[in-house]
């Protein structure tokens, strides 16, 4: 008598399968696809991951990888409120328990620094996972003059990157992101910035910050970068205007950041005589304007620097905070055209670039002169604050 | 002849000259009084005639602007109680366009201005059918009074957008790294100045065809002396232009080794 085996006719039981991370690929380019998913995979097995990504992806490189179609979108070298609704979207349809968003360039970050920021995230240990990248010292200089040290000063976040295009989220910070990407965009805003850091701080969420070495950051394509600059400015005073309640309040900040001295520079130095000549340009046309919105003395000082030459300009650290400051309380008050202010920022800003030069020329490690200034901010705060509650009675 | 003037002048007795004297005299103050009489009375008439188109034009004024005040005091407080600036400010409605007073404060004040006009329309209504049934002032004011209030609105909104424009016209230009930025911000302001009185003085209808002559002649100076100080002084940016477009297709010089090129202000990464 034949005897059917009866164990090969059970069917097996298909082994569960656990996504666990959804990544989701902003912008990448095709040709840097296929290395971006073998440095993902290095890291995780492939049954384990979702990557969602506009473009296609050859199977049979990656037979077991679950890929997930996205519409594609506007290229964008930022990270854009459509690109958060449609990560927390897929994510939750795919019952997914941690993200990571990958900005444009994403592939030439190395396999561990993205487990790095995935990690944290999948163990539950932390709600965002903010990279801190290793960028050459003529790069990142915007971050480091008004984002990083405005951010530090006023939400409770050492993040040295709060406007960083990779990302680790919780479903819960995801889920925080989405809704405030469906507000602005409800809004006809869709190419609004967001800020992770202020939201998580906000929200109190858990927010790490992972060094993840160097990476090429994408720059804008749009030739008008003061235009840009502004824009991103007044995207960051705006959000921090709505969450005035919160950073009013006295918070426990978090340990001082030791920054690691960075390599010598060999990039050429930059020329700092067209910038200072652009200052004191700046200086002769603009008073008028700058008196709007700088008490008198902001502007004695202004004065002074424009009277120094271009080897000795320096730019005192308290006067910088200060005139960040005084712009973001004009930026509050509407004392001018938002788009004025803004745009006369952007040769106090060149300014500071100018002297963070100068200053790193001298022997001075850049990262801690940055960590210096952003100190300032901290320090000064008191400052913003009483001008915030009082704008016409304290006005030094 | 003289002679004969001076017989006749003494042959007249001295009382009938004195007589005739007073007589014109009485007769000259007489036609004075009368002509006075019946200016001051045509005055009075002119006054009379006028007056209840100038009390309707100041009733239809004060009644608007009462109920601007009225309509503007409410809508404020509906507006406070909504929290519409917070709703605004939260949506981020206002971001790019960002007036200097609070949203709802400006809806408030544009209603009570609305209300004032209308009041203005209306008083320059009624006062005109009351100058048409009296029909004795002079034709030609007329239209200056109903025009002007267009006229001091075309003002307002032309100074207002003068001053905008130069500023935004120099702020650019500074970043821009022009040297000229003043100037430019200048040229467009009197542009848009010159532009404006103009068309005010179109909308009065004053001075016709020598204001159009005056007009042309001053804006195509300004647009002359415009051109050639950015045809002048833009020779640094064309040819730092230029010299990127060699740069991007490769026809520049290469630099000598060893020569730490500085790094261009634009190359500078900012993110």
């Amino acid at each position: 008598m034949a005897t059917a085996d009866s164990i090969s006719d059970i069917p097996a039981p298909s082994t569960p399968r656990d996504p666990g991370l959804l990544v989701f690929l902003a912008d990448t380019p095709p040709e840097q696809l296929e290395q971006l998913i073998a440095n993902l995979t290095s890291s995780y097995p492939a049954e384990s991951l979702i990557i969602a990504t506009a473009d296609a992806v050859p199977p049979h490189s990656w037979p077991n990888l679950r890929i997930v179609p996205v519409p594609a979108t506007p290229p964008s070298w930022m990270l854009t409120p459509a690109h958060f609704m449609k990560a927390y979207q897929l994510a939750s349809e795919n019952d997914a328990r941690a993200i990571l968003v990958l900005g444009p360039g994403a592939a030439s970050l190395r396999p561990s620094a993205l487990a790095e920021l995935a990690n944290p995230v999948i163990a539950a240990a932390t709600d965002l996972a903010i990279p801190c990248y290793d960028l050459p010292r003529h790069a990142g200089l915007f971050n480091s003059a008004i984002l990083y040290p405005l951010t530090r000063a006023l939400f409770p976040s050492r993040a040295r990157y709060p406007l960083a295009i990779d990302l680790g989220l919780s479903l819960r910070m995801a889920e925080r992101l989405a809704l405030a990407a469906q507000r602005s965009t409800t809004f006809n805003q869709g190419d609004a910035l967001l800020w992770p850091t202020s939201e998580a701080a906000v929200a109190g969420f858990a927010v790490n910050e992972f060094s993840v070495g160097r990476r090429e950051i994408p720059q804008p394509a749009e030739n008008d970068i003061n235009a840009i600059l502004a824009s991103v400015t007044g995207s960051l005073f705006a959000d921090i205007e709505a969450k005035a309640a919160f950073w009013q309040r006295p918070r426990q900040f978090p340990p001082p950041r030791y920054p690691a001295p960075q390599l010598p520079a060999t990039d050429p130095a930059p020329d700092i005589g067209s910038m200072f000549n652009a200052f004191q340009l700046a200086f002769a046309n603009l008073q008028e304007i700058w008196s709007l919105v700088l008490p008198p003395n902001a502007l004695l000082g202004l004065k002074r620097l424009s009277a120094a030459n271009a080897a000795s300009f320096r730019m005192n650290d308290a006067l910088w905070s200060r005139i960040v400051f005084d712009f973001l309380l004009a930026y509050r008050l509407r004392t001018i055209n938002r788009g004025h202010l803004l745009g006369a920022l952007i040769p106090l800003y060149r300014a500071w670039v100018a002297s963070h030069f100068n200053i790193t020329a001298s022997g001075t490690d850049p990262e801690r002169h940055i960590e210096a200034a952003a100190a300032t901010f901290e320090a000064e705060k008191p400052y913003l604050l009483s001008r915030w509650r009082w704008p016409d009675r304290f006005n030094p | 002849m003289q002679n004969a003037l001076a017989i006749i002048l003494q042959t007249v007795p001295d009382n009938t000259m004195q007589s005739v004297v007073n007589t014109d005299n009485a007769s000259i103050w007489h036609h004075m009084s009368d002509a006075l009489h019946e200016s001051f009375y045509r005055v009075l008439t002119l006054l009379i005639a006028i007056l209840p188109g100038i009390l309707a034009f100041f009733v239809a004024l004060t009644i608007f602007a009462l109920i601007g005040m009225a309509v503007s005091a409410v809508l404020r407080r509906i507006l406070s109680l909504a929290k519409f600036d917070s709703y605004l400010t939260r949506i981020r409605a206002t971001a790019d366009w960002a007036p200097t007073t609070p949203p709802s404060e400006i809806i408030a004040r544009a209603s009570f201005w609305a209300f004032v006009l209308l009041g203005l329309i209306i008083g320059v209504s009624a006062f005109e059918a009351s100058y048409a049934t009296a029909a004795v002032l002079p034709i030609s004011l007329m239209p200056y009074l109903t025009h002007a209030v267009g006229a001091i609105f075309l003002l307002i909104a032309g100074t207002l957008i003068a001053r905008f424009l130069a500023r935004s016209v120099l702020i650019g230009a500074v970043n821009a790294h022009l040297q000229y930025a003043r100037f430019l911000s200048l040229g467009v302001k009197w542009l848009v100045l010159v532009l404006t009185a103009a068309m005010v003085l179109d909308h009065l209808e004053v001075g016709g065809v020598v204001v159009e002559l005056a007009f042309g002649i001053l804006f195509g100076g300004i647009v002359l002396t415009l051109s050639l100080a950015i045809g002048l002084g833009s020779r640094d940016l064309v040819s730092r232009s230029l010299e990127r477009n060699v740069d991007r297709t490769g026809e520049h010089a290469v630099p000598p080794a060893n020569y730490p090129a500085p790094i261009p202000d634009d190359s500078l990464r900012h993110f």
